[in-house]
């Protein structure tokens, strides 16, 4: 644990128990949804679901690297990981990513956009919380938050809710959250 | 639709098995199939029991995300 770093937390005016309870929260949404949507990218198959492999693939590397990042500060402001691994599940920040019962590439990019709208969410609610007074969880919040935007609007272009706005990854993954990585 | 007086809805926490109730804008709303409010608490921010109209306006989502929960009563101030 780093305790002065945890102390000018608390002296900040946050809860750092409520604010660690969201970060393990977030890094099971995380991690389970790289577990799922492994499963969903399986499915993407035929003309349409192809089309969106690949976007689906990048979001689901780049949700692993946001639970990677995320366990040290965990750690750091003296928190754990549950040693269960269901109750990880459990307790995640968003509910489940299923393969959907209908099974087309429709259905599951809605599957896709719900997932990358709930973590939105919960990366704004958790910037929110943190801005100006706890600058390294809010550095590494705003960086995965960067990166679930542009899942989210990925998912959406192809849902026919209008343009990202922007082009595929060009070459590594994660570009806002890879200085956490290092 | 039954009426529940602040202190009523107190009991509906989630908790002991009791069912997880919220206030919102004078109705009470039952998430207790909700995967987001499993044990009466959601994002480590909110138990359930409470009347929640006032913490809902720092939320990052709208009114609409309570609205699909059944509605089960009224609150009696």
């Amino acid at each position: 644990m780093a305790k002065v770093a945890r102390e000018m937390v608390e002296r900040a005016g946050i809860d750092v128990d409520k604010l660690l309870e969201l970060l393990i929260k977030n890094a099971a949404a995380e991690l389970t949804t790289y577990y799922y949507y492994t499963i969903l990218r399986a499915n993407l198959i035929g003309l349409e679901g192809e089309t969106i492999k690949e976007i689906a693939e990048i979001a689901r590397i780049e949700d692993r690297n946001h639970f990677e990042a995320l366990v040290p500060r965990i750690y750091e402001l003296g928190g754990k990981l549950p040693n269960d691994m269901k109750e990880f599940h459990d307790m995640s920040a968003c509910p489940p990513a299923r393969l959907p019962e209908k099974l087309n590439a429709k259905e599951i990019l809605k599957v896709l956009v719900e997932a990358e709208r709930c973590a939105v969410r919960g990366y704004t609610q958790i910037c929110n919380m943190t801005a100006g007074k706890d600058h390294r969880t809010y550095d590494l919040a705003l960086a995965i938050l960067n990166e679930e935007i542009e899942h989210e609007s990925w998912f959406s272009e192809f849902l026919g809710e209008g343009p990202s706005g922007h082009f595929m990854r060009r070459g590594e993954t994660s570009p806002f959250v890879s200085k956490f990585l290092k | 639709m039954k009426f529940y007086t602040l202190d009523m809805l107190k009991k509906y926490n989630g908790r002991n098995g009791n069912p997880s109730y919220i206030a919102f804008k004078g109705k009470i709303y039952d998430v207790s199939k909700s995967f987001l409010w499993k044990n009466g608490k959601h994002q480590a921010l909110h138990s359930a029991g409470m009347d929640l109209t006032e913490a809902l306006k720092k939320a990052p989502h709208g009114e609409d995300f309570i609205k699909r929960f059944p509605l089960i009563g009224y609150l009696k101030i």
